[in-house]
């Protein structure tokens, strides 16, 4: 349908249109006159390449809806960008073979971290979420969000340096632990020790300071919500549709897929199962100010605690034996006990399972996953607590959803965040809407907005620096030497 | 010596020292003469005999026999060829260490696939989970090697100086987690020293890629390289160079333990215990194959060597007495 000589292209003709007045006007059809239109269907052939519903130019066409010349020039575009590359031929069903097209995912990078309570981990990651070198350590949430910034940028220029470029970076994923994120009042709900370093990280914009270290847009997660999301991707959840993540760690908090979404909540705080009463009291109250909550009587704090108790008043002597060899008790030495066959240790995880498990029953009446992940340095404390979780569970949901239901424990540790940032990032930079933001400029980390966004960040640490260096009580137009 | 690193997920390290089989499992191992295929980056430095040495020893003690040794000269796609091979084969398990953790996983899924139990030494191939994928990850802490080599190269750079770091140009996890240490170590205790880095992209390479950064950074006061082999194609490169450059390095086979003895440039070394490392990776399997999940990742302690110590920690790790050639530079 190539144009003859001297004759318009199809899409190029000017057409008429006459409305019921009988007034006609010209009209344009296939090649767009503005960006945006363009912009629209770059989106969805990149979108169809991404994914691989479409990875010849036919069922791009097909799948489009677009002409054929449109979708040429999309893609010249793409593999302009450095986005789109040829790849092998396909097998030929009567006429040329199709060349495949493929999604160069190695034309930029992500940089994801996850930040939990004693450890942190850094990936560098393609534009397909791929995991190119990652790396865990241990860290102590404790020393502030500065120090933990700090540790993360000279770790993220590690990275960046085995691989690529700052220049190439097209976002940042940080997970972060709820309890930082979320404004539950004053408690010390991370045991973090000093209340002051709590409020320090809920005042620190983490997501804009490293925007502003990197020069990408960079998203901020919760560490049970970022989990799931990798779990589903890559995990025990990989291939299903509905899922429920449970996160056993210090604290407990999980996350609900269903429909192949990872479900968010109205606010974002989706998953806070942590304070689900149990109807059981609990020596201490809860972080949330109430008594009896799951996480006051089940968490890794929880079982930390009651070991401690043990081994003072000689109800365990392995953990009177351990607390004199350490100083003090935590939820790993129960576990280790419990594995070992020290009947204390055995029964505080199997409470504790019973616990989880009652109060995931409801949910799972309510859900109907096809399977529960257990997650989390608790989860993994071996077989007993696993037991005691699936006996409560089977037991009180409905049989019908209990019938093929699975629980299991996470094999991803910490990498579940990582994968699950990653998948964040990919799902934000590569949202329809924002690749029209960004099309036109090469990447994400050009987009106008963002820059914008940059330059106030920029202003608004200038004007709080400047502000920081007067003295109290000397008002800003007095000269110093009066 | 404490373990300060964690594993590729994220996971605390298990004391190899605390591996065990019970008496149970030992009583089934004995019988069911379990057949393993050792496949390796590289079979011939002193490192691997030991590893093989170890594993050998371990499964022979409980009628389990090595069937093969494969030697892949760090050559990946012979790796994944030979992974294939071993997939299709009538083995029960395979005991490796893949070359970097990029471009393997699928080779190293095979082996999963395929039924037979898969024990990983040093890198875990991307995308790999514990317990699907594979049985467990057995290393040294290479996190604390790092760590060690930065603190016995310290003392021998003058404040301000610049350090050197000469690593692999591949994706070695194990490297990288020394490299990090080492930074670490000396982001905290050194910070007034300056860090260059050079990178290698085959151990023959070692010393070009020491000169060029050497041609780069004329004020070079020590070099890290990240384990011995290497750092012997270093040393020869600072010699050439007409330089006297301390340099620390991991693993204590007997070409660097014999410089460490008689040269001046070598002034430590954080040593592996590849043996206890082939024992551990022997009983992780063993373990695997009757029945019981082993730790996701266990671990054998570093240990920090020096001229002083050299002849107790050769016996630590060697298992034998040290050459005359050690003692003699007493």
């Amino acid at each position: 349908m190539m144009p003859k000589a001297g004759e318009k292209a199809w899409y190029d003709q000017e057409l008429s249109v006459t409305d019921a007045a009988g007034t006609t006007a010209p009209r344009r059809v296939g090649r767009p006159r503005t960006l945006d239109a363009g912009a629209a269907s770059l989106a969805l052939v990149l979108n169809l390449i991404r994914t691989g519903e479409a990875t010849t130019r036919i069922e791009i066409e097909k799948l489009a809806e677009l002409g054929r010349a449109a979708v040429v020039d999309r893609l010249a575009t793409l593999e302009e960008l450095g986005l789109v590359m040829e790849g092998e031929l396909g097998a030929a069903i009567g006429g040329r073979a199709p060349r495949h097209l493929r999604f160069a995912a190695e034309g930029g990078t992500i940089l994801v971290a996850v930040v939990d309570r004693s450890s942190l981990a850094v990936a560098l990651v393609d534009l397909a979420g791929n995991s190119i070198v990652a790396h865990h350590e241990a860290a102590d949430l404790g020393a502030g969000p500065e120090a933990i910034l700090d540790r993360l940028t000279n770790l993220f220029i590690w990275l960046l340096d085995e691989r690529g470029s700052k220049d190439r970076v097209w976002g940042i994923g940080v997970s972060l632990p709820e309890p930082v994120l979320i404004e539950t009042g004053d408690s010390d709900a991370f045991g973090i020790g000093a209340l002051e370093t709590l409020q320090s990280w809920r005042r620190f914009d983490f997501g804009a300071e490293v925007s502003l270290r990197f020069g990408a847009p960079c998203w901020v997660q919760g560490g049970a919500q970022m989990m799931t999301i990798g779990e589903l991707k890559a995990g025990a959840g990989k291939g299903l549709a509905d899922m429920l993540f449970l996160k056993l760690d210090r604290s407990i908090g999980a996350g609900v897929a269903a429909g192949g979404r990872v479900q968010q909540g109205s606010q974002g705080f989706a998953g806070m199962i942590g304070h689900a009463p149990t109807g059981e009291d609990s020596e201490i109250p809860c972080h949330c100010g109430a008594r009896g909550c799951l996480e006051a009587l089940a968490s890794g704090e929880a079982i930390a605690r009651q070991g401690a108790s043990a081994a003072q008043d000689g109800r365990s002597r392995y953990l009177a034996e351990m607390l004199e060899r350490n100083g003090e008790i935590s939820a790993s030495d129960v576990s280790h006990g419990a594995q070992l066959g020290e009947a204390f240790c055995a029964e505080v995880l199997a409470r504790c399972g019973r616990l989880v498990g009652q109060s995931l029953a409801p949910l799972v009446n309510l859900l109907n996953p096809a399977i529960i992940v257990l997650g989390g340095a608790v989860a993994q404390s071996g077989d007993i607590l696993l037991a005691a979780i699936r006996e409560a569970v089977y037991r009180q949901s409905h049989p019908l959803v209990t019938r093929d239901l699975r629980i299991v424990r996470s094999q991803m540790g910490s990498s579940a965040g990582l994968v699950g940032a990653a998948q964040v990032v990919c799902d934000e930079i590569f949202a329809p809407a924002m690749i029209k933001e960004w099309i036109a400029y090469g990447s994400p980390r050009r987009r106008p907005a963002f820059l914008d966004f940059l330059e106030a960040e920029k202003a608004r640490k200038r004007k709080a620096a400047r502000e920081q260096s007067q003295p109290r009580g000397t008002p800003a137009n007095v000269p110093r030497h009066l | 010596m404490p373990m300060t690193g964690l594993g590729p997920h994220g996971e605390r390290a298990a004391p190899a020292d605390k591996l065990f089989l019970t008496a149970e499992e030992a009583a089934v191992a004995q019988v069911s003469r379990f057949t393993v295929a050792v496949v390796m980056h590289t079979a011939t430095s002193d490192w691997a005999r030991l590893a093989a040495a170890g594993i050998g020893e371990t499964l022979g003690a409980y009628s389990a026999g090595v069937v093969e040794i494969v030697d892949c000269a760090f050559d990946k796609p012979m790796q994944n060829r030979e992974l294939s091979r071993l997939a299709s084969s009538r083995i029960d398990a395979v005991i490796s260490i893949p070359i970097g953790v990029s471009g393997v996983t699928d080779a190293y899924r095979k082996i999963s696939k395929s039924g037979k139990k898969l024990i990983l030494i040093d890198n875990v191939p991307t995308g790999l989970l514990p317990g699907a994928d594979y049985s467990a990850l057995v290393s040294a802490d290479n996190f604390s090697l790092g760590e060690i080599a930065a603190r016995l190269i310290s003392p021998h750079i003058a404040d301000e100086g610049v350090a050197g770091i000469l690593t692999y140009g591949a994706d070695f996890f194990a490297a990288n987690e020394r490299e990090i240490a080492f930074r670490k170590w000396m982001g905290v205790n050194r910070s007034d020293i300056t860090l260059v880095r050079g990178r290698f992209a085959t151990v023959d390479e070692a010393g070009s890629a020491f000169d060029r950064l050497f041609a780069e950074n004329a004020d070079l006061d020590g070099l890290f390289v990240t384990w011995d082999v290497p750092a012997l194609r270093a040393l020869d490169a600072i010699r050439a160079a007409s330089r006297i450059l301390p340099l620390t390095t991991v693993d204590l086979g007997n070409a660097i333990a014999t410089e460490l003895a008689q040269s001046d440039l070598v002034k430590g070394i954080a040593a592996q215990r590849p043996f206890d490392l082939g024992v551990a990776a022997a009983i992780a399997t063993l373990m695997s194959l009757t029945g019981r999940q082993p730790p996701p990742w266990i671990v054998t302690p570093g240990l920090a060597v020096t001229r002083d110590n050299l002849v107790e920690a050769y016996l630590t790790v060697w298992r034998a007495p040290a050459p005359a050639l050690l003692f003699q530079a007493r």
